[in-house]
């Protein structure tokens, strides 16, 4: 948790079906029982069917827009590296990145025959715009916390224990315990330690 | 072959005599069909419990959709329609969700026309009524709303329409303000989900009020936007009335209707009064510079607020929540205290338009900016911080704090290399077995209109099924003028619930003028782009109670098509056969293609502890690479060089099974 905050902007990235919606669900209500200002935007329909999803989350008193603007991520937080690219615009030397390793190839590349690219040419293009990196093990930890599923809520704790999010980690334990069906919240909430676990070794 | 879903007997006694003018309707095809999944326990989100919540100022994050609902429950709103589409669906979703327990009357209407038709009905007996609806339906609902609005209600009526800016979802960005001013009723515009709620109330009592209509249009960044939500009392929703004959009220003859302009005419003019004195139209922010005035509406208003202050431009900034009638004598005012006036709105200059008469009589020497003489702002697409505060900058001769040219052209190096990622078809789709088909039999020469639905995915490469697509109900009209025109082969492409919602005039219209097409209904049990919300075809209703389903099959014996067939499209060779068939009738045939769409499906079986499947790739494999350049399944990737089956996203639909022409890929068990 930061100490003193105008105004925080995260940006989360992935493909339909990683959870992105719900896990701005999370990190909005957790701010909101924080007493904070919100706006979460999600993008429905088209945008769902594995295409790509982007989610904003702002939090601040002066917040109207629901949407970061270019260069203002405090956090981008991305689900799949090739998403993580894609968003970059909305970050800056100041942003933190926090990516998950998953790897889910668009289609694209099969039909082309192509690669998917290296882990190296993705930190590298990251870099251009970021210098603050955390890439985490999503998979390993979900499994470990009882689904691969709840990678979601994995980064959701890596993010919970950044400074850069002026919200206490018991919040973001409330928020799940209102959004999440009663018998997913253990596990959820076991992804979510795992995830908190990891991010406080990086800071 | 093993069949992962359940079975469908074709009928056997199917043969018809085409040349048989005295055609009587018999059941052609006795289907034994597929349980739609329709449950609310197959949702994977949250409740809309929390919506039921009876705690007076208590604050909720809600969808700017989740705030209309709740708006409706403490309207005491007792009839709530609506047709699924994205950005509105949500406000119908959680209603349904919700209804029994809050003693709501909820419906998914076959379509917007007859939404607003159940809704005006009741509104007429005095229930408070809302219907809601994605942009494009409200030129679907336009014939029944025009006119009610000469009728008018006696229960407050609320029509919710869903704008779509930059087309997230959509096939057009029209922007429905002007609904409001072709058919003179009131238009609010809440801009966060706090308004949203407020306004759907406001919005009944200015209906019942004026006794007509009130249109309350979002747009997407406002149905989509979750913003703290402070609860007011829950009202009891009364679902019961009277009908009051009338005939001279309600009864639109020509003799009945003259009258009745100059009526709403007048309540137009009483409405102006409310717009001149509602809360929603007033000074948002009180700047320094008392040069420059900004005049803005839904979310609009927010990127101004924001970026103005980015700019450090401290002006007036004008809101308005009533959008129409616009507020003459306060903007009058506005424009007569500033020399500078910036319009900031989204899409069309509808409210610049109007200012720019209203400054006429009122302050013929204000300088007025936005985009009609110049365009400081884009009249398409959505705006953004951004292109408000380059607007502004412009304007106000402001220098920009973000190098934004700089941001571009760095990402635009890694934007380059970047492969794309669209929405797809899901691994295990029955649409996409359709159409590997639909284009194995069709081919090249064939042609094909589509429609709207998760099935406008089936453009992509390498299916490539889809050369025309404009709205709902489309492709069937279309495909007889195309046909007429080209002699093609030529194969209708529509879902179920678009069958439902629009295509049956249009095939009505095949039979009748003896058009030779082939409309493929692709019924995958459920409306899946907006949802998996139920229609007529899945025998349970926006209440969760059961009804009789009503068949495509049926209903196309029944508008005297004597070519119908069901199928499945997990049944290959069968369903090429019939596709063969069906194009060599000679006048329109369908074929229904059935077979649940695949989310609900794995949903239901891991749901209920079923066999679950997966596909693997054997050692029999040469990698001629078939299965990847004819179906484009997501599951299946390329791994050093090979063909491989992706275990988390393959369902087990066989698809590839049967076009593997090595017999290389088998089935897994996975429980």
């Amino acid at each position: 948790m930061c100490i003193s905050l105008k105004e925080c902007n995260v940006v989360l990235a992935g493909v339909g079906g990683q959870g992105i919606l719900l896990a701005a669900e999370v990190l909005g209500t957790a701010a909101m029982k924080e007493g904070l200002n919100v706006r979460v935007s999600e993008i429905h329909g088209m945008a769902q069917r594995g295409g790509a999803v982007v989610s904003n989350v702002r939090i601040g008193d002066k917040v109207m827009a629901p949407t970061v603007l270019e260069g203002q991520a405090d956090v981008l937080v991305g689900f799949e590296p090739l998403e993580t690219l894609r968003n970059l615009r909305f970050s800056s030397k100041k942003t933190l990145v926090i990516m998950s390793d998953e790897q889910i190839p668009p289609t694209e590349l099969a039909a082309k025959m192509k690669k998917y690219p290296s882990m190296e040419e993705i930190m590298e293009k990251i870099h251009r715009f970021a210098e603050k990196i955390t890439v985490v093990d999503t998979r390993k930890l979900a499994k470990e916390a009882g689904s691969a599923l709840a990678q979601n809520i994995v980064l959701i704790g890596v993010l919970a224990a950044s400074d850069r999010i002026p919200v206490k980690v018991e919040r973001f334990r409330e928020a799940l315990q209102e959004l999440v069906p009663a018998k997913y919240l253990e596990m959820n909430l076991k992804a979510f330690n795992l995830g908190l676990e990891h991010g406080k070794k990086q800071t | 072959m093993y069949q992962n879903f359940a079975i469908i007997i074709l009928s056997v006694t199917a043969y018809l005599n085409q040349y048989n003018t005295s055609f009587k309707p018999k059941l052609i095809c006795e289907t034994l069909t597929v349980k739609p999944f329709y449950s609310l326990e197959n949702k994977i989100l949250p409740d809309s419990h929390i919506l039921l919540k009876d705690k007076l100022g208590e604050q909720v994050l809600l969808l700017g959709n989740e705030a209309i609902a709740r708006g409706i429950l403490e309207a005491g709103i007792g009839v709530v329609t609506t047709y699924p589409g994205t950005p509105a669906s949500e406000i119908g979703d959680s209603i349904a969700e919700i209804a029994k327990e809050a003693g709501i009357y909820m419906e998914y209407s076959t379509n917007e026309i007859v939404a607003t038709e159940v809704a005006g009905g009741a509104a007429n007996c005095g229930v408070r009524a809302l219907s809601a609806m994605k942009h494009v339906g409200l030129n679907v609902a336009a014939d029944m709303v025009m006119t009610l609005a000469y009728t008018g209600v006696r229960g407050g009526y609320v029509i919710v329409t869903a704008d779509d800016p930059e087309c997230y979802s959509s096939q057009n960005e029209q922007d429905n303000r002007y609904y409001a001013l072709l058919s003179n009723l009131p238009c609010l515009e809440p801009s966060n989900a706090q308004e949203a709620k407020d306004m759907t109330i406001t919005a009944i009592e200015i209906s019942e009020k004026l006794e007509i209509p009130v249109i309350l249009r979002t747009t997407t960044r406002v149905s989509h936007t979750r913003s703290p939500v402070k609860y007011g009392k829950l009202a009891k929703p009364h679902t019961k009335g009277e009908f009051i004959r009338d005939v001279k009220r309600l009864i639109m003859v020509p003799a009945n209707s003259r009258p009745k302009h100059p009526m709403l005419l007048k309540k137009a003019e009483i409405a102006k009064e409310i717009s001149e004195t509602s809360p929603y139209n007033k000074i948002a922010h009180e700047g320094k510079n008392k040069q420059i005035g900004i005049i803005s509406s839904s979310a609009a208003y927010n990127y101004a607020e924001e970026a103005s202050e980015l700019l450090g431009l401290d002006v007036d900034i004008l809101k308005l929540g009533v959008t129409h009638p616009l507020p003459e004598k306060m903007i009058g005012k506005f424009l007569k205290s500033h020399e500078k006036i910036i319009v900031v709105e989204e899409l069309e200059p509808y409210l610049e338009m109007q200012i720019k008469a209203i400054a006429k009589d009122h302050a013929p020497n204000v300088e007025i900016h936005g985009k009609m003489t110049i365009a400081h702002f884009p009249r398409d697409g959505e705006l953004s911080i951004r292109t408000v505060a380059i607007g502004l900058a412009k304007i106000t001769a402001k220098k920009l704090p973000i190098d934004f040219t700089k941001i571009d052209e760095e990402f635009a190096k890694i934007v380059k290399e970047l492969p794309s990622r669209p929405p797809i078809l899901c691994a295990g789709c029955p649409h996409r077995a359709s159409f590997y088909l639909i284009r194995k039999v069709g081919g090249e020469k064939a042609l094909y209109p589509t429609d709207i639905g998760c099935y406008a995915l089936g453009i992509a490469p390498p299916l490539n099924v889809g050369d025309i697509m404009i709205c709902m109900g489309a492709s069937v009209g279309m495909a007889q003028g195309i046909n007429r025109a080209t002699d093609k082969d030529t194969i209708a492409i529509v879902g179920d619930s678009t069958f439902f919602h629009a295509a049956i005039p249009g095939l009505v219209n095949a039979v009748y003028n003896n058009s030779k097409i082939v409309v493929a209904v692709l019924d995958n049990l459920t409306t899946a782009m907006t949802g998996h919300q139920p229609h007529p075809g899945t025998g349970k209703t926006g209440m969760q109670t059961p009804s009789e389903r009503i068949l495509v099959e049926k209903i196309a014996e029944g508008c005297g098509v004597k070519y119908v067939k069901v199928v499945d499209p997990f049944k290959t060779k069968e369903t090429e056969t019939i596709l063969k068939e069906a194009l060599k009738h000679e006048g329109p045939s369908v074929i229904v293609f059935r077979a649940p769409c695949a989310l609900l499906a794995v949903r239901e079986k891991r749901r209920k502890g079923l066999e679950l499947l997966t596909c693997r790739i054997t050692e029999k494999c040469t990698n001629c690479m078939a299965c990847i350049k004819l179906l484009g399944c997501p599951a299946i990737v390329i791994e050093e060089g090979k063909a491989q089956i992706n275990e988390a996203l393959c369902v087990g639909c066989g698809l590839c099974v049967s076009v593997c022409p090595y017999k290389a890929i088998e089935y897994v068990r996975l429980n």
